[in-house]
């Protein structure tokens, strides 16, 4: 068994899940520091506040889904690990990359994107609609990221 | 406390300021009573307890920024520049205080009814500290220039000089701190605000010394150092028409906002039109940061605001107590949000 292959696929998920989940932490901290501001005055608005600050969290999940999927593939999960060679792993580890950082940057840009949404609602509370959009904008570029990840480690074969 | 959930408290808090259809409907009122049972429906509720005089309603008035500084203080990260929007009332009740000891030493009345809570520093230390002439215990290193105002007092018994030296060692006070707050904040905006602040005081020591008569040259040591316009170039500006001023000051930001200025017959109009048109420049040079979701400029903004109603508010209310031109009232109000 070639164990620096199976260190690089190992280190790719740890990647995906990692950056991505601190880029989510990061996010969803900053849309509920802004969130705790507007409740402070209008509590009333907890239901909304707590849907656009939910909204950074999407990219920790989508890491951690890449990382279950290499695991998967590594055979880790079910016990059994594949012996992959080094240049293999290292096509996992690649595979993991845009996720792990695209996830990590637009959930901290989405984190800023629900405080200032966050804000908005809290002066027009009527435009909710809009005020999730914005962020979910922000969204679409950790969507791709995902897609590259999961199609790069699918058309990987060992 | 970061920045983030200041500006989002900020931003909710701003719902209760009062809008122009308020001011219109407060003008409109019949009696003090009617106007205050008007203001009973918003957050100045909580200062009307009881039946208060006519003058009472500086009291709800003063109360309620006294509570929003106090408010903002609680979670705004830098308090300093809660501080720094309150320094120049504390100056001014260093004014009243002198002036006071002033009019005692020539066996006259202390007016302390004249001083006004809504300094960051107690008016009592401020009391103490002059009366005592423990000048150490002063904040904003007053205690170098008191002993200066005493002898130019000595000199020239006019309190208008101790007033111009006073209000140069508040500019400079104000640039001190908010230059050390930038080595913080890392904005910018804060020290180019209160050069704007500056800007805007010579400008109107510029209309009350042309409209006195008084030799450009005579009146440079009115003019205060720091802001973007020199007090050179403050004092030239004396020598031209109003109107020309916005064309003079075009390189300026501040120029644009004393395009509105005309001369007028009566000079209480022309400075208060003035006056209004550079409070009104002072909150729009800070309203980029309304966009921002963590500008920390954003609560200079929120008091110059919350000033802002509460000059309205003393307008109305004036205007309603005593019956006055309500059109006229009406002119006054600086746009009413």
């Amino acid at each position: 068994m070639d164990v620096l292959g199976l260190m690089l696929g190992l280190l790719g998920a740890a990647f995906a899940a990692g950056m991505a989940g601190i880029g989510s932490a990061v996010g969803i901290g900053i849309a509920g520091e802004s969130a705790a501001g507007v409740m402070s005055e209008d509590p009333d608005k907890f239901g909304s506040c707590l849907i656009l600050q939910a909204l950074p969290g999407t990219q920790g999940i989508y890491g951690l889904l890449i990382a279950f999927i290499v695991l998967n593939k590594l055979g880790l999960l079910g016990g059994q690990p594949v012996s992959i060679s080094w240049s293999q792993g290292l096509l996992v580890f690649a595979a993991c990359l845009p996720i792990a950082i695209v996830g990590w940057y637009s959930a901290i840009w989405q984190g800023k994107t629900s405080a200032a949404s966050i804000q908005m609602i809290s002066k027009k509370p009527d435009a909710f609609a809009k005020a999730v959009i914005l962020p979910a904008m922000v969204e679409t570029y950790a969507v791709l990221a995902l897609l590259t990840s999961f199609i790069t480690l699918m058309v990987i074969s060992f | 406390m970061s920045y983030v959930y200041a500006v989002a408290r900020l931003r909710s808090m701003e719902n209760r300021f009062l809008d122009a259809s308020f001011f219109a409907r407060l003008i409109d009122s019949a009696t003090l009573d009617d106007a205050l049972k008007s203001l009973g429906e918003t957050v100045y509720a909580q200062g009307i307890s009881g039946a208060p005089d006519a003058g009472g309603f500086d009291r709800i008035i003063d109360g309620e920024l006294i509570a929003a500084c106090d408010d903002l203080k609680r979670f705004v990260p830098d308090k300093e520049l809660v501080d720094l929007c309150r320094m120049p009332h504390d100056f001014n009740n260093v004014k009243v205080i002198l002036k006071s000891l002033f009019k005692a030493r020539e066996g006259g009345e202390r007016r302390y009814d004249l001083l006004s809570r809504l300094g960051a520093v107690d008016t009592e230390s401020l009391i103490m500290a002059l009366e005592g002439e423990e000048y150490g215990f002063l904040p904003y290193r007053l205690g170098d220039v008191i002993p200066r105002c005493w002898s130019l007092w000595e000199q020239t018994k006019d309190p208008q000089c101790v007033e111009t030296v006073l209000d140069g060692h508040l500019f400079a006070a104000m640039l001190e701190l908010a230059r050390e707050l930038e080595g913080k904040l890392k904005t910018g905006a804060v020290t180019r605000w209160v050069e704007h602040k500056i800007d805007a005081e010579n400008l109107r020591n510029a209309v009350r010394l042309q409209r006195m008569g008084c030799d450009p040259a005579a009146a440079l040591p009115f003019f205060h150092k720091g802001g973007t316009i020199g007090p050179g170039d403050a004092a030239r500006l004396m020598g031209e028409p109003l109107e020309s001023w916005s064309k003079s000051l075009s390189h300026t930001g501040i120029g644009a906002a004393l395009e509105v200025s005309q001369e007028r017959a009566d000079v209480q109009v022309t400075l208060s039109e003035i006056s209004k048109a550079l409070d009104g420049y002072l909150i729009r040079v800070l309203e980029k940061a309304k966009y921002s979701t963590s500008a920390p400029e954003n609560v200079i903004l929120y008091l110059l605001r919350k000033e802002e109603e509460a000059r309205n508010l003393r307008i109305a209310l004036v205007c309603v107590a005593n019956g006055l031109n309500r059109e006229f009232a009406r002119r006054l109000l600086s746009h009413g949000r």
